[in-house]
């Protein structure tokens, strides 16, 4: 049986596919890869369905062998790579023999790299998804973080040749990101100076944050009355806003609901982003409507579809 | 005014909007978030991909390259109009067997001395009453309940716990929840249910939904452990019982006096793949009318 093992899984290593979808209701949150782009784009350089399996893997890689001949791919954090010692690339695929090491290495720049290999990884669904939810203990391998000398089965692979991403769409993790961001739900409850202190910035990453949500110092976005409201859905990208008016970008692993008033929710289309910004680093917030949100989005799944050469 | 004249509706992001039915925390603008929530997949409403019932809003995911704002929110605009809590299936009433004090309600008597009640009273009025789940949620599985006797209502712990073993059942406020993942709490934990409100290795790993009725029932440490030793091999089947059908709770009136016939219930039905959660017992039981 094809298998891929781990021979070092890095400090946090896991499954994840696009995602458990429909289970926010009853509290188990979609989980699935923070950058969602650089995981569609990793699958399709091998030739897989973008909702197939790979592993996400924060700040430092793993170091896996592979018991058959695979297509993999490696794209998101600027990590060193190297099959079987020798430097090999990212963003762009390659052949594995029966047997070839790849080893991943600390990330220069961005902070979750992914792995992608042909015909999928194979772990037992869970509500449908193979995405890893640590927190809750589910979908994945054993709902945890990978750990050195486990064998994750392979998918069948169909036959696919090399292929990479354009230059253009390669993204520059050194960059200190402008993030769309679409204002409420509860923007009523700052002053407009905190909103403009807000929009202003700059946010540097602090290092608590993870999959749930990221942390940000920065200006402190005033309250107008009190940070409590009656507990509602936290939405993909919602920004809550906390006691001393600093935010925290709730993410994939969120908690469904809360009880903290959000100033401004990041577009779906730059979550990706935000998960590549290193602690220290720092992001802005950059206001847009809904409506031309949509039409970010719209261009952004266009320039996905033609990432590939 | 309890419920507001017209929703409000406050974008989140270019893939969600949250539908505000009401200002206040009521079982009136809950059942109204239950009953849109409801409609909605009743509709099968093109580009909704997920939705999210709390006290007073339901959050809902789209597609935005399916529906658009504008073409949304009206639509769920005119759903708001014709969600009425009548159209809700049956609440299920599901039994929570709690042992109160010792070891696992490790602050029964803390509580007790605190309220100037006997351990026992506390545990037996907590017991008597009829508990309504607004919504789940927080962490997977976590109740969001009202019903509590007013006779319980207590300050929150001063210093939280670090840590609450799952199944805790706790009282902080005028609120009642019980503790569904190890975490944090300022609550005290008057007793443990050995039923798992979460149990990731169940095919069905939520046990109550929103607008479910909850009773605990007095069990003792030896029903416990067997209790847990059938729930840890797979083959207890929780007690829940079919309500009488919804009606609206005028305000002021004491929450969970809805349902009261009690009937052999129907064994959890696991949800089928693609099946929202939440949805796989109600609609069993309906059809079994």
């Amino acid at each position: 049986m094809s298998r891929l093992v781990i021979r070092d899984a890095g400090p946090f290593t896991t499954v994840q596919d696009l995602g458990r979808p429909g289970y926010l209701r009853v509290g188990i949150p979609p989980s699935g890869p923070m950058d969602r782009e650089a995981f569609i784009l990793a699958n399709r350089l091998v030739g897989n369905a973008d909702g197939a399996a790979a592993l996400e893997s924060t700040f430092s890689g793993p170091r896996v062998e592979f018991s058959d001949e695979r297509l993999v791919a490696i794209t998101g954090a600027d990590m060193p790579v190297t099959l079987d010692g020798a430097a090999a690339p990212r963003w762009e695929s390659f052949r594995v023999r029966a047997g070839g090491v790849l080893r991943l290495g600390a990330a220069r720049w961005g902070v979750r790299c992914y792995l992608a290999v042909s015909g999928g990884i194979d772990t037992p669904p869970a509500l449908g998804s193979r995405a890893t939810y640590v927190r809750g203990q589910l979908g994945g391998l054993g709902g945890r973080t990978l750990q050195k000398g486990d064998a994750l089965p392979l998918g069948r692979a169909g036959a696919s040749r090399p292929a990479r991403v354009t230059r253009e769409r390669v993204p520059d993790y050194t960059i200190e990101p402008d993030v769309r961001v679409v204002l409420g739900p509860q923007d009523d409850r700052f002053t407009p100076a905190g909103i403009a202190a807000f929009l202003e910035g700059p946010y540097e990453m602090l290092p608590q944050s993870d999959r749930m949500g990221a942390r940000f110092r920065g200006p402190r976005i005033e309250h107008a009355r009190g940070h409590d409201i009656v507990s509602d859905g936290v939405a993909l990208g919602g920004i809550q806003v906390i006691g001393e008016g600093q935010p925290i970008v709730l993410l994939v692993d969120r908690q469904s609901t809360g009880g903290y008033t959000k100033s401004a929710t990041v577009c779906s289309f730059d979550i990706g982003r935000v998960g590549q910004v290193k602690p220290g680093q720092r992001l802005r917030f950059r206001r847009v409507t809904v409506g031309e949100a949509h039409a970010i989005l719209r261009s952004r799944r266009q320039e996905l579809d033609t990432a590939i050469e | 005014m309890a419920i507001y004249p017209e929703p409000r509706f406050l974008p989140c992001g270019d893939v969600a909007v949250s539908v505000e039915l009401g200002e206040e925390i009521s079982r009136e603008v809950n059942a109204r978030v239950l009953a849109l929530e409801y409609l909605i997949g009743q509709t099968a409403l093109a580009g909704v991909t997920e939705t999210v019932p709390t006290f007073r809003a339901l959050l809902v995911y789209y597609d935005p390259l399916v529906a658009g704002y504008e073409a949304l929110c009206a639509t769920l605009g005119s759903l708001v109009a014709q969600a009425r809590p009548e159209l809700l299936p049956p609440a299920r009433i599901v039994e929570l067997p709690c042992c109160y004090g010792g070891e696992l309600g490790f602050e029964l008597d803390a509580a007790a001395a605190k309220l100037g009640l006997p351990p026992d009273e506390v545990a037996r009025l907590h017991a008597s009453a009829d508990y309504y789940v607004f919504f789940v949620g927080f962490t997977p599985g976590l109740p969001y309940m009202t019903g509590m006797p007013e006779r319980l209502t207590i300050p929150r712990l001063e210093t939280p716990r670090t840590n609450t073993p799952p199944g805790s059942v706790g009282i902080g406020g005028t609120q009642c929840s019980v503790y569904s993942v190890e975490s944090p709490g300022g609550f005290w934990v008057l007793g443990r249910t050995p039923l798992r409100l979460y149990d990731p290795a169940a095919p069905d790993p939520i046990l109550l939904r929103a607008g479910d009725h909850v009773r605990f029932r007095l069990i003792a440490h030896a029903e416990f452990d067997a209790i847990a030793a059938q729930v840890a091999a797979g083959t207890y089947r929780p007690r829940i019982e079919q309500g009488e059908p919804r009606r609206v709770a005028r305000r002021g009136e004491r929450a969970g006096e809805a349902s009261e016939r009690i009937e052999q219930g129907e064994p959890r039905r696991v949800a089928r793949r693609g099946e929202r959660a939440g949805e796989a017992s109600e609609r069993s039981e309906e059809g079994s009318r």
